[in-house]
């Protein structure tokens, strides 16, 4: 298997686990959310700005390994 | 070289047919290099104009600049100044600061002929050097160099072993906990804005089928923007805040 070939699986392959671990991680972000809205609808304007800051600190390592694998496109 | 081959799909913006158009004159180097620099002044520019607009007649019942620009203070002191507490109502000028300018620099990528400056890893590894300057020189006026120190070491107080335990133990991930702040900082805001921009491009590149995505490609880029700029002035004033309201425990 030549170079080519390696890049030409392996950075589909991480981007789609990237793609993976991000939705794994926002799906239970945001169900804890719903679930601490449920509990207390008072304290739903909080909870909604906690949980977009919680899912821009989990989207940055999606974003990170796609400018990566960008940059590695470039070098087939 | 590698750089240069990944910015292959960007559209073009007002400097690079600018460049285009003047190539084969003195000052295109000029212009070619500056290109970021150049929007990051315009944004600042138009924040300017908007902001000496609103400023004209101030009067006791507000006009309709004048309201929107007071709904905007209102809110960031709002935000921003439960978390500082009255120690810190002096870093809240920097905190909205750096929402409103990358804001408007996020925003000015998606108007069709110019470019986000925080695209580029040189703008936003400016920002966060700011910001993170700032929470240091913060850190080592309020407790000194060595107050600093002990501080990440968890403040060891006690036996012996226990001290030895925890500047062994707590003070290397701590130091690499605070010190990879402005890494992440600046590489989560470019890697969001850039890669917004670069799916936006690539839709523009696959013609008519292109053209069905783009509204809810728009209204992403758009959501990440905001989100995006919150989170950079949020993150930096929960970092000042750890610092400063670390006394009355």
């Amino acid at each position: 298997m030549d170079y080519k070939a390696a890049f030409a699986l392996a950075i589909p392959l991480a981007v789609g686990l990237a793609g993976f671990g991000s939705a794994v991680g926002l799906g239970r972000a945001v169900s804890s959310a719903l679930e601490a809205i449920g509990r207390q609808p008072e304290a739903m304007g909080k909870i909604r700005m906690n949980m977009f800051l919680g899912c821009a600190l989990i989207e940055a390592i999606t974003f990170i390994v796609i400018g990566f694998a960008f940059i590695l496109l470039k070098r087939i | 070289m590698s750089q240069e081959n990944v910015n292959d799909f960007e559209s073009p913006n007002i400097i690079s047919l600018l460049v285009q158009y003047l190539s084969g004159m003195q000052g295109k180097s000029f212009f070619e290099r500056f290109e970021n620099v150049i929007f990051s002044l315009m944004a600042m520019g138009i924040l300017g104009v908007f902001i000496y607009l609103a400023s004209r007649k101030i009067s006791l019942i507000p006009g309709r600049w004048q309201s929107s620009v007071e709904l905007l203070v209102e809110g960031i002191n709002h935000m921003f100044g439960e978390l500082l507490g009255t120690h810190g109502k002096k870093f809240i000028p920097l905190a909205g600061t750096l929402f409103i300018y990358i804001l408007c620099m996020n925003l000015l990528g998606l108007i069709p002929l110019m470019k986000s400056s925080t695209s580029n890893l040189s703008t936003t590894a400016a920002l966060a050097i700011c910001a993170f300057g700032c929470f240091l020189y913060t850190a080592i006026k309020e407790e000194g160099i060595s107050g600093f120190l002990y501080h990440l070491a968890g403040k060891p107080k006690g036996d012996r072993w226990l001290i030895v335990f925890m500047w062994f133990f707590i003070f290397p991930i701590e130091v690499i906990t605070v010190f990879i702040r402005p890494i992440t900082l600046s590489l989560r805001l470019q890697g969001n804005i850039s890669s917004e921009d670069l799916i936006l491009s690539l839709l523009a590149h696959f013609g008519f089928g292109g053209a069905l995505v783009l509204p809810f490609m728009t209204l992403l880029a758009l959501l990440a923007a905001v989100i995006q700029a919150f989170v950079f002035s949020f993150l930096t004033t929960i970092y000042l805040a750890s610092i400063i309201n670390e006394e009355e425990h």
